[in-house]
């Protein structure tokens, strides 16, 4: 090979290259409206974009797994923790967790609300962009699900079986967001929401308890309940609930089937 | 040292270690805060001291590679550099530029786009800086009617790499079209363009250190630019994984990065030869242990080290783990930082005046200290991003429990991070330690064994 040949291998490596990488990339951007729901992107979640930006939040977090790989991935985040959550978690992150336990805490961003609310927009927008299924399980914040719990099962054996325990158990792992995202079936092991465990046994004293002002008169009608209007009763404790409402997401009323709902329940009553 | 202006190069290789110095400064700070709690968490919590670490590398490595530049340019050109007093003006600004940016973070003044993170106005004295640069390189080539291909090679990478920084002077509303450009500068300098400046520095120290010839050297050197950059190129894919782009980009990741490794081992074997050929018997052998130490390097932290996570069913697992960590400081510390170490190491016995050309013994422990302290890091981050990988993303278990369970780690990774700093603190203390030449010692000073005709180096090395 000459000095002239090489030169010639460069240049054309260099430039059949160049050519399909840019012509991909102009293909790229005939996709990404579909690919990320452009349509949805309203000012507001591009205002939470520079949220995310002026704050430095990807030199510790990551987004699509892209970051700082010191502090949790939060591309899912928003559909494992509902708005009301994230809202009191932005405002003083030291409220829930302990920098004496975790070893590290997130310092206090001091976000306007306005702020928040255009932030959590933001990394809703990006939960809901098609990135291929990343990630393959959902990664957790914080608590542990061993044992007791199996994180991320695929919900494939709800179709296999008809026993609406079986489906429940599926929906569990599933439903948007995934109950087992904030909720342990594992005793006393408590993650963004209080432990499952037992549940159907707890129902029963709580109604009892003069503290309970809903209308489940039976622990069946009072997990439904939790499900479907989750502040109806609320927990003790400064990280389920802030001024009288439950940090639980209420879609589920609107976002699952009735017969959904009666499978998730007739799961949650068998946790005795 | 040939030519006055040759000098210059000290100045810009000053600055570069006292960044470089100030980098692992920062590192080590970012390590401490793993095993927490930080005392710092409410003035300069990790966010800070990352974002100040990677981008003191990013500067200091490119202010090496401008003194670098600005020493090969008159050799190869034989002439000296167009303007004395520009590069002078643009090493001021330059380094104007990455103290306001490094006091700017630790004031929350940011852009908040990973290694991107220079605010705007920053940027653009980035894009100036650039252009006051290649426009004296190509002044003095231009004036001398001369250029060779190393430094053509070497000069386009430098060009194409202030190119590609003009997309990330780009607001984008649409955040995964952001990740995607944000790729064209970082991914296409670090496996493109940079590899480009690394090939025609690297070749540069082979012909001068193993006197090989030089039609041939070129000629493999454009080998090496093409696989390179066809590998390179469309290599971008690997980072389009789970971002939101379109499907076809997994399998041209996989395809494409699979070829980086070899681009790399022909880097390494091009290296080799060249040494073996001449016998190794260069009298600077702690250049020598640079520039091998850093094309083996290379191939370990960027190539086999990137290539154990880039196979899309391997990735979808540790995507966004401190497996990535444990490539990006194999992959900048092999390709980057040791081939700015190499040139530094064979030009500074031309620079600086009481200094044996063959080095010292400081100098070793530097090299063997920093190549072990690294090699120790990548391990800690590694086996840290197996746990983690396991643990977070297979089992299930939270990533804050998760990362308390990695502690023994971080502890090894701030060991081995020791190590390093001190070979680094080695180093920089070895620069530092005898003054640079005066103007009148320079013209006496033409002796330097190197610089003798290709092919008799060793003749003159003995002689």
């Amino acid at each position: 090979m000459t000095k002239r040949q090489g030169r010639l291998f460069f240049i054309i490596c260099t430039l059949i290259s160049a050519t399909v990488f840019i012509g991909l990339t102009f293909d790229s951007h005939r996709r990404f409206p579909g690919l990320t729901n452009e349509d949805k992107l309203t000012p507001e979640i591009i205002r939470g974009k520079d949220v995310w930006h002026n704050n430095n939040c990807i030199n510790c977090h990551t987004l699509l797994g892209e970051g700082g790989y010191y502090a949790p991935d939060l591309t899912k985040i928003t559909q494992q923790r509902g708005t009301p959550y994230l809202t009191a978690f932005l405002k003083d992150p030291s409220q829930f967790y302990s920098e004496e336990k975790h070893r590290r805490l997130m310092p206090n961003p001091k976000l306007s609300d306005a702020e928040i609310s255009e932030v959590i927009a933001f990394l809703d927008w990006v939960g809901h962009i098609d990135n291929q299924g990343w990630p393959p399980r959902p990664i957790i914040v914080s608590g542990t699900t061993i044992p007791g719990t199996d994180v991320g099962q695929p919900p494939t054996h709800a179709s296999v079986s008809t026993d609406p325990v079986a489906q429940g158990e599926a929906l569990f792992r599933s439903s948007p967001p995934a109950c087992n995202a904030c909720h342990s079936i594992a005793s006393g092991v408590n993650l963004a929401g209080p432990t499952l465990a037992g549940l159907a046994t707890r129902a029963a004293a709580i109604i009892a308890s003069p503290e309970y002002k809903g209308e489940a008169k039976t622990p069946v009608d009072y997990i439904r309940e939790s499900i479907t209007h989750p502040s109806a009763y609320l927990v003790p404790g400064a990280t389920y609930s802030a001024n009288n409402q439950s940090f639980m997401p209420d879609n589920f009323a609107a976002d699952l089937e009735p017969q959904q709902i009666d499978s998730l329940v007739a799961y949650l009553e068998t946790l005795k | 040292m040939r030519y006055r202006s040759q000098s210059i190069a000290y100045w810009y290789f000053a600055v570069a270690m006292c960044l470089f110095g100030l980098q692992l400064v920062f590192g080590l700070l970012s390590a401490t805060k793993y095993l927490g709690p930080d005392p710092l968490l409410n003035f300069l919590p990790f966010d800070k001291t990352k974002a100040i670490h990677t981008n003191l590398l990013i500067v200091w490595v490119l202010t090496g590679f401008m003194g670098a530049t600005y020493y090969m340019v008159p050799e190869e050109s034989r002439s000296e550099i167009y303007s004395v007093k520009l590069a002078y003006i643009q090493l001021v600004a330059w380094t104007l530029m990455g103290v306001t940016t490094v006091v700017g973070y630790m004031f929350g003044w940011t852009a908040g786009n990973k290694m991107l993170e220079q605010p705007f106005p920053l940027k653009i004295v980035i894009v100036i800086v650039m252009l006051m640069f290649l426009y004296n390189i190509l002044m003095t080539i231009k004036r001398a009617g001369r250029w060779t291909v190393t430094e053509g090679v070497l000069v386009a990478g430098l060009a194409f790499a202030a190119i590609l920084y003009l997309p990330a002077l780009i607001e984008y509303e649409n955040y995964t079209v952001s990740i995607f450009y944000r790729w064209w500068t970082i991914h296409l300098w670090v496996e493109g363009v940079w590899e480009m400046i690394q090939g025609g520095l690297l070749a540069y120290l082979l012909i001068r250190l193993s006197g090989a010839d030089r039609e041939v050297m070129e000629k493999w050197l454009y080998v090496i630019v093409g696989l390179v950059f066809m590998a390179g190129i469309l290599g971008t894919a690997h980072h389009y994984y789970w971002v939101g782009v379109p499907h076809y980009w997994l399998p041209i990741g996989v395809f494409f990065s699979a070829l980086e490794p070899v681009a790399l081992l022909g880097m390494a074997m091009y290296a080799y030869f060249a040494m073996r050929r001449a016998g190794f018997s260069h009298p600077n052998s702690l250049a020598v242990h640079w520039t091998i130490g850093s094309t083996v390097f290379t191939v370990f932290g960027a190539g086999l080290l990137g290539f154990a996570h880039t196979w899309p069913s391997v990735n979808k697992w540790t995507h966004g783990t401190l497996i990535t960590a444990m490539h990006g400081h194999g992959a900048f510390y092999g390709a980057y930082a040791m081939t700015v170490l190499a040139m530094i190491s064979y030009i500074l016995p031309h620079l600086t005046s009481d200094r044996k050309v063959e080095g010292n013994s400081i100098g070793y422990w530097a090299f063997w200290m920093q190549v072990m302290g690294m090699f120790g890091m990548t391990l800690s981050f590694g086996t840290a991003g197996i746990g983690q990988v396991y643990l977070e993303r297979i089992l299930g278990l939270g990533y804050l429990d998760t990362q308390l369970k990695l502690q023994v780690h971080f502890l090894m990774l701030i060991a081995t991070a020791s190590v390093f700093a001190t070979g680094a603190a080695l180093f920089i203390w070895n620069f530092f330690r005898t003054a640079p030449r005066s103007v009148a010692a320079i013209d006496s000073s033409t002796s330097a064994p190197d610089l003798a005709p290709a092919g008799h180096a060793n003749s003159a090395a003995s002689g």
